[in-house]
């Protein structure tokens, strides 16, 4: 029956790919019931001890702190890409279009590391935003916005935005243009189309983009670590800080583990609490 | 090339004997999309409960004259009026036309009744009211029972209907169609079309419609106005348009020509007489008013009009039978007379006794037997 027998070939190195990524995540795993011997990178006998120790309010701390994280960088990327995704889609001018996909989508090829040092020079005490601010004499002294969530979440935002664009404008330009036109004939101005028909038949790229948001942000680690200096403890930085400033493997894989649990769980949830709303399009 | 007619044939009848008020009336309206010239000074008077058809070729401009009627695009100049009001700068949202799209546009996250009741929902139209309207809108599409289906769960003919009245449930000034069968099979079309016509006799709602079927457009409308290239070439009722057509292009668009090589014999008043070989027939003087006697001209004759008789009876023009087509109702032949016409020529004649009388090979003669005949000045077969 199978009458396109290349098509085993063209997923097989997908397949290797998958292969030794569940390899590696057995490996962790297999780390994360070990027991943890200071000093050294061996690792003793199985133990649940790893996953006890992360009832500690330390580290349940880092765990919501990163969900909340999360979940502020996914609500202000949606916000603000949803009106750049609207006018890319919608605007007859193609000048308009190329600044903003220039704008929206080459920070995609600086990586993070590039993006999250430029904000560290806006955001310092004596960065381009504190200077302003005071030359302004908005402010007396520099605000504190490096090592606060609230820079991270600033940086973040910037790290996600392209992606969230691109997933908001595909949804949005598979929008028909007569269903606008339609409603317009009907009598509704610009406000009642948006909100009755332009919003509910982009929520599936609504849901799409702010569950891959979600995800993109919690396993984000240069833009905690630099911004957040230590001082915002998320569940990648600690990994970071356990696994190879602590050299604690067993403990470094539990959490990794734990993380990734919590970051399906929560997507899962957004997934089913947003399927109502994927259910109003028409979609489903 | 297309000839050009002389603008005032065209839009003349009605600007003078217009006594009621239009129900939709164009001034001079243009449009350009960059160089190219979309919509050329279009001049239309619309009357109350008139069923009017924009018919052309794609490109030709009648989806650019309807979405300036709806508002979906401003004129460059010009002047549209709906109902009596200026609506030149009026928004679409405040000309209160309903419109029936190609795709029904249907909004597919909305139950049919939703659908239906958008419009009145939009103009605050209290809930009873709209509830009751919306029964009555499916009663008339014969969709009673249905108001919970999702668009998506119907056929295209269903869709269709919802479409018509959701657009109607609000009762327009206007009702705008865009060729709203072109997604409907055959046999479905047919009935639709019907069903469409009586629903808008019954309403009396001022329709305008597109399309480029001609079929359509002549069974359906009051008046035609034929268009292309950006231009309104004639405005006529579906008989009209289709016995004296105004130029060469309407000629060949709306149903079969024949173009027969003809000769100027004589001008006098409104008709002239046109010689083909030992054939002399009237036609309107209009479209070649210009020429002078003995010049030149193309003779148009449709090819229910031509009928065969005995090769060399007087009054008739020598051919040679070369294809044989039946087609249930009526035979096509399509005949060779080099000396008369330029391409082969085809004639319809009824019943099935062609088959037998007419071989392939016969040589026959070929008279003209009606007075719907136009002629126009020699150009490109349009």
């Amino acid at each position: 029956m199978n009458t396109r027998p290349f098509l085993g070939w063209f997923v097989s190195p997908a397949g290797l790919v998958a292969a030794g990524l569940i390899a590696a995540m057995l490996a962790v795993f297999q780390y994360s019931v070990r027991a943890y011997i200071p000093g050294t990178l061996e690792v003793g006998g199985f133990t649940w001890a790893n996953f006890e120790a992360m009832l500690r309010p330390l580290y349940a701390l880092a765990f919501w702190n990163t969900v909340l994280i999360c979940f502020e960088t996914a609500v202000f990327t949606l916000l603000l890409a949803y009106p750049l995704a609207y006018t890319l889609t919608r605007t007859n001018s193609s000048a308009l279009r190329s600044f903003i996909l220039i704008v929206s989508v080459t920070p995609l090829f600086l990586g993070e590391v590039v993006r999250t040092y430029s904000w560290m020079i806006v955001l310092g005490n004596n960065g381009f935003l504190n200077t302003l601010l005071l030359k302004l004499g908005l402010v007396d002294r520099p605000l504190r916005m490096m090592f606060t969530s609230g820079g991270v979440i600033a940086a973040l935002v910037h790290v996600t935005m392209p992606i969230m664009v691109i997933m908001l404008a595909a949804a949005l330009s598979h929008i028909d243009r007569n269903y606008e036109k339609a409603a317009e004939s009907l009598g509704a101005g610009p406000i009642r189309i948006f909100m009755t028909i332009t919003l509910p038949l982009s929520m599936p790229g609504i849901v799409a983009g702010f569950s891959t948001a979600f995800a993109w942000t919690f396993s984000a680690f240069a833009t905690p670590q630099l911004i957040g200096g230590g001082r915002v403890a998320t569940v990648s930085t600690l990994i970071y800080q356990l696994g190879f400033s602590s050299f604690n493997f067993p403990f470094a894989a539990s959490l990794s583990i734990i993380g990734l649990a919590l970051s399906l769980a929560v997507i899962a949830l957004l997934k089913k609490a947003a399927s109502p709303l994927e259910r109003m399009a028409g979609t489903t | 090339m297309l000839m050009r007619t002389d603008p005032m044939t065209a839009h003349t009848p009605e600007a003078t004997s217009e006594k009621v008020r239009p129900a939709v009336q164009l001034d001079g309206v243009t449009k350009r999309f960059g160089d190219s010239m979309a919509l050329h000074e279009a001049w239309l008077k619309i009357r109350p409960s008139e069923f009017m058809t924009l018919l052309g070729p794609s490109g030709c401009g009648k989806t650019t004259l309807l979405n300036l009627v709806a508002g979906f695009l401003e004129a460059d100049n010009g002047e549209i009026f709906i109902d009596g009001d200026l609506v030149t700068e009026t928004p679409a949202h405040m000309r209160e036309i309903g419109i029936v799209f190609q795709n029904y546009a249907l909004f597919p996250h909305m139950s049919v009744a939703k659908n239906i009741a958008y419009g009145l929902k939009t103009r605050g139209v209290d809930k009873k009211e709209i509830a009751r309207r919306v029964d009555e809108a499916l009663a008339l599409v014969k969709l009673s029972g249905f108001a919970d289906r999702k668009p998506r769960q119907l056929s295209g003919g269903q869709q269709q209907r919802v479409a018509l009245a959701r657009a109607l449930v609000i009762r327009p000034k206007v009702l705008l169609l865009d060729e709203p069968f072109s997604a409907l099979d055959k046999n479905l079309r047919g009935s639709m079309q019907v069903e469409l016509k009586q629903i808008q006799r019954e309403l009396g709602v001022t329709t305008i419609f597109v399309t480029h079927d001609q079929g359509e457009a002549l069974s359906m409308s009051d008046r035609i106005a034929v268009m292309s290239a950006g231009r309104i070439r004639q405005i006529a009722a579906p008989d009209d348009i289709y016995r004296r057509p105004a130029d060469r292009f309407v000629a060949s668009f709306v149903g079969d020509a024949n173009i027969l090589n003809g000769r100027l014999v004589e001008k006098r008043g409104d008709v002239a007489v046109v010689s083909v070989g030992d054939i002399s027939a009237e036609v309107p003087v209009a479209p070649i008013a210009a020429l002078s006697i003995g010049d030149a001209v193309d003779v148009f004759v449709r090819p229910e009009h031509l009928s065969v008789t005995a090769r060399g009876a007087s009054g008739s023009l020598p051919g040679t039978v070369t294809t044989q087509v039946f087609q249930g109702g009526h035979v096509d032949l399509y005949i060779d007379a080099s000396g008369s016409a330029r391409e082969r020529i085809l004639l319809r004649s009824p019943g099935i006794a062609a088959l037998s009388s007419c071989p392939v090979g016969a040589e026959i003669g070929l008279i003209i037997g009606s007075d719907d005949i136009v002629a126009f000045p020699p150009g490109e077969a349009a």
